[in-house]
Order: C-alpha cells, then sequence, then structure tokens
C-alpha cells in the first residue's frame, strides 16, 4: 500500500540524481521512520543549520511533511538536537559525542569518485578531509591528499557540500535502513 | 405588573461574561507565537552563524526585530529560544513535550503498535480534554482563529445580500472522518493525518513560509476547507469533518464543565444560538458533545442567563426562560424553535 501511494518515489529516484536524499542523524529505517514521524517539524525548527527541509509531494504521498537533508545544499554539522525535539522517536535521540554518533548515526556513506576527485588526478586538494567532523575516522587521506572513506562515515554530507568539484567528486549513498 | 423574576436569581460569576475575550487573546496569542517561532528559529541560525555582515537588508530587519523583542530576557539566543519549539500539534516547552492527543493516536495506527513516549505527551491534553471537551477547538486551534474571522466574513456578506451557504450537514461524518484517517494512516504506514487535520497544517505551513522558503501544499488545502466554510456550511468543517473534533468530542462525551442556561434569567432573544459557531441550542438546553466552552453565549447574553457548571451531563429541556414572553403566556403560539436541523435529529 505505502509503494502504492509513492509511485513516484521509486521512479523519481532513477530518474533524478538530486533526489537522493538523507534522513536527519538518527532516523530510524525508512518504513519505521514513516510510521513513526507525525510531521510536527520540530526537528526542522531545531536545526541550528538549517539543512532539514520538507517535502511536499515531490516523494511520494506517505513521505509528505517529512523531513529531509540534501547534502549537495547542506550537511548535516551533527549537533542532534533534532533528536532531542523529536516527541515520537522517529529520530532517535543521540548525545553528542563521537563514540555515540559514530555507533548510532548511519545517514549514508560517502562514496569517492577518483575520476573526478582532484587529488586522485594528482592536484593536491583535501577539502573534504578539512570539512569532514570526524576526520582520521571517517576520512583519511594519503600522500597527495586523496580521501579514503572508511566504514566509520556517517553520511553528515559535509564533505559533499564542500567538494569543490561540480559534479561532486565525493558523494553520499543514503543509507535508508 | 409582577415582579421581574428574572433579578431574583443570581447570574454568572461576572469574569465569566469576559472570558469570550480571553479567548479571541488566546487565540491570536497562538496564532502570533506560530508565526513568531519559525522567525526566532532563523534569528538563531543567524546568530549561530556569526555572519549579520552578509545578510541581506530583509534579512538584516528580522535579525533586528527578533534581536529587540528577545535581547532583554536571554543572553544565548542560540541555546535559551531552543526552550519553546513546535506547534500545537506537538510541542516542547522547556524540556516538557506536549502532544495533540489525535497525534498520538495517528501514530498508534500508523505504527500499528503503541509507543508509550509519544502517547505521554499527550497525556495532559488529554486529562483536560476529559475535562473541558472541545475546548481545544474553541480555545487554542490557530486554524479557530481564522475560520472565526471568516464566520464573520461570511456574516457581513451576508448583510450586504451575498446569500451563502448555510447547509446542515450530519455530525456524525466527522467520525466517519476520524475513522476514514486512521485506517488510511495504518494501511500506509504513515501519519496522513497530519496532511488533513487544519491545526497541524497551519503550523507547519507558517514555518514553511517564514522559515522554509514559501508556502507548501497544505495551504491550498487550508484555503479549500475555508471556502468550504463560507459556500457550503458556516463553520462547517469544524462541525462536520474535522478528525481532531471528533476525537475531542467522543472524550469529552462525559465533559465536567459544562455551560448550562439558567431559566430564571433567560428572555428567550435566541442570541446565544445565533452566535453559536457550532450551531447548537444553548437556548434549548441541548449543548452536546460538540460544545466548546467558548463562551460566546455567555458573553452575548443580554439577560446574564447562561453560566459555567461543574457537572458530567446537560441540564435536561428547562422549558421558555422565565423572563420570556411565552413564559407569561403572552404568546399564543410558541416562538419558532432555531434548533439543530432535521438532519442532525
Amino acid at each position: 500500500m505505502a509503494a502504492m501511494l509513492a509511485p513516484g518515489r521509486a521512479r523519481a529516484a532513477r530518474l533524478r540524481a538530486d533526489l537522493r536524499y538523507l534522513r536527519p542523524p538518527g532516523a530510524l529505517p525508512e518504513d519505521e521512520f514513516l510510521s513513526r514521524c507525525i510531521r510536527c517539524g520540530q526537528c526542522g525548527e531545531s536545526c541550528p543549520n538549517r539543512c532539514i527541509k520538507f517535502f511536499g509531494f515531490t516523494n511520494g504521498l506517505a513521505s509528505l511533511d517529512s523531513p529531509y537533508i540534501i547534502p549537495r545544499d547542506k550537511g548535516c554539522i551533527l549537533c542532534m538536537k533534532c533528536g532531542d525535539v523529536c516527541p515520537t522517536g522517529a529520530i532517535q535521540p543521540i548525545p553528542r559525542a563521537a563514540e555515540a554518533i559514530l555507533a548510532r548515526v548511519k545517514m549514508g556513506r560517502a562514496r569517492v569518485d577518483e575520476s573526478l576527485c582532484l587529488s586522485f588526478q594528482g592536484k593536491t586538494c583535501g577539502v573534504c578531509y578539512r570539512a569532514c567532523p570526524l576526520p582520521d575516522i571517517a576520512i583519511s587521506v594519503g600522500h597527495l591528499e586523496q580521501p579514503h572513506v572508511t566504514d566509520q562515515c556517517v553520511g553528515c554530507g559535509l564533505c559533499e557540500r564542500s567538494c569543490i568539484q561540480m559534479p561532486q567528486a565525493i558523494r553520499i549513498v543514503p543509507d535508508h535502513g | 405588573m409582577p415582579a421581574d423574576p428574572g433579578t431574583r436569581h443570581p447570574g454568572p460569576f461576572f469574569l465569566w461574561r469576559h472570558l469570550n475575550k480571553l479567548r479571541w487573546m488566546t487565540l491570536s496569542t497562538v496564532v502570533a507565537m506560530l508565526v513568531l517561532l519559525p522567525a526566532l528559529h532563523v534569528y538563531q541560525t543567524y546568530v549561530a552563524a556569526h555572519a549579520y555582515d552578509l545578510l541581506s537588508p530583509s534579512e538584516r530587519r528580522l535579525y533586528d526585530v527578533m534581536e529587540g523583542l528577545t535581547a532583554p530576557f536571554v543572553d544565548d539566543p542560540a541555546e535559551a529560544l531552543d526552550a519553546i519549539k513546535g506547534t500545537t500539534w506537538s510541542g516542547s516547552f522547556w524540556g516538557l513535550k506536549l502532544s495533540d492527543p489525535l497525534a498520538a493516536l495517528s501514530q498508534t495506527a500508523a505504527g500499528r503498535g503503541v509507543h508509550g513516549p509519544l502517547l505521554l505527551t499527550a497525556l495532559i491534553p488529554l486529562v483536560f480534554t476529559l475535562l473541558l471537551g472541545r475546548f481545544f477547538c474553541g480555545w487554542l486551534c490557530p486554524a479557530t482563529f481564522f475560520y472565526e474571522l471568516n464566520s464573520n466574513l461570511a456574516a457581513w456578506l451576508g448583510w450586504a445580500g451575498l446569500k451563502l451557504g448555510d447547509r446542515r450537514l450530519d455530525r456524525r461524518i466527522k467520525y466517519g472522518v476520524l475513522g476514514l484517517g486512521l485506517a488510511l494512516s495504518a494501511a500506509t504506514g504513515s501519519v496522513l493525518m497530519a496532511a488533513v487535520y487544519p491545526p497541524a497544517v497551519i503550523g507547519r505551513e507558517i514555518y514553511y513560509a517564514v522559515a522554509a522558503g514559501g508556502f507548501g501544499a497544505g495551504t491550498v488545502y487550508f484555503l479549500a476547507t475555508l471556502a468550504f466554510d463560507l459556500l457550503v456550511a458556516r463553520r462547517g468543517f469544524c462541525r462536520y469533518l474535522c478528525p481532531g473534533g471528533a476525537l475531542y468530542a467522543l472524550l469529552g462525551r462525559a465533559r465536567l464543565v459544562r455551560i448550562r442556561r439558567l431559566v430564571a434569567r433567560c428572555n428567550d432573544c435566541a442570541k446565544c444560538n445565533a452566535v453559536c459557531e457550532f450551531g447548537l441550542d444553548p437556548m434549548g438546553d441541548r449543548f452536546g458533545a460538540d460544545c466548546t466552552n467558548c463562551a460566546a453565549c455567555i458573553a452575548i447574553c443580554p439577560t446574564d442567563a447562561m453560566t459555567f457548571v461543574l457537572r458530567p451531563t446537560d441540564v435536561p429541556d428547562q422549558g421558555p426562560g422565565h423572563r420570556g414572553r411565552r413564559h407569561r403566556g403572552e404568546y399564543e403560539i410558541a416562538p419558532k424553535p432555531i434548533a439543530e436541523g432535521k438532519a442532525a435529529a
């Protein structure tokens, strides 16, 4: 039934790469998230970075008014305020500490396109590494600042936001659980 | 000439005649807060960014206004202004989270299981609803603010000679809407109720307009409900269709705080029936589950014959008012009742 009401989601994702979206940090797996979220909008209202936006009909009726993040527009700074304010636990409350965030946040994972990345072409860049809130944990760099993403990456999207290439060489592959 | 019987009987506590004004102040405050909170949120993000120099003139104006409003009270806007967030659908006040009982019920349906923490946030509103019935509809609902203004508009248009719809529909339709909303929420696994419940829609739409770039589809929906009220039935959405109203009417069936008519003071003028937004029949002692305790009938009553009482049921029909000409036998024929239409009977 949910698939019936959200025919747009699969199709739109196939046709438009820019509909690649993340859920806020600590969000439950997609189906559980949608059934838990009451669309109160408090996550967006507490986001100091204003990276949380809200769906219209573009992602299907089931996603109407639910929060999302497009990392190329604005990445998540992992302040974890949205989880604190969420009344339903659709976004889990997670303390703002590296250990807790590494253990429980999984918005997605960054992936480097080496054919686009300047550092892999011999032009040392390293912008993504410097934008990463978990440097040397989520991203390590080689001698020419070539980024190597580890399994620890939580998918906040700050690297994608900061990537100076267009199309961007580092992107978040969303993990919707 | 016999003494006027009404004068021997005490009227309501004098403040209750002014409750309607307090109610309008409350409704205005709720709407003002819904505009103010997103603006404060945007201001917080500007403060956190330390980038006043980079703001555009309109952004600076918002910054300056919000700073002027809050600077006397808070030292650190980025943190202190987090104290109040949200809307009437769900909000947090200094760490106390409150949710609409309909939000909790819809989420329970969508999740097909009970989620305790959310139910707890609906507990305080639930207790108030059990005591006061549909008080939310009359006193707090941000949609009510617009719907009542819309009713006034309809009245002005009526005086101007424009015939607008005032149909009476079946009040039980809204229970069907509630059931349908819950069933759809359960079938889709998504809280769809939030998309059709006007106060939730308004809270979100105002947020979108102030902080997220512009109005969304919900605004179109809300305007459609306003048009329905204007063209089909006065205050029709709240009376006949609102799923939240349906839930509160069910919960408030045995509410303790009620309005009753003091028959000894009543002169059967029927102003209470005319002013009642919900089309109830205060003059006939028929308040029922839909009364919001809004106190408009108390405010308008020229003989102070309406008052609040603590009792779990309406008083049975008390007959014509003792100050009325019908009671004194000056009427051969009983005045035409302005009771609820046949459809609802």
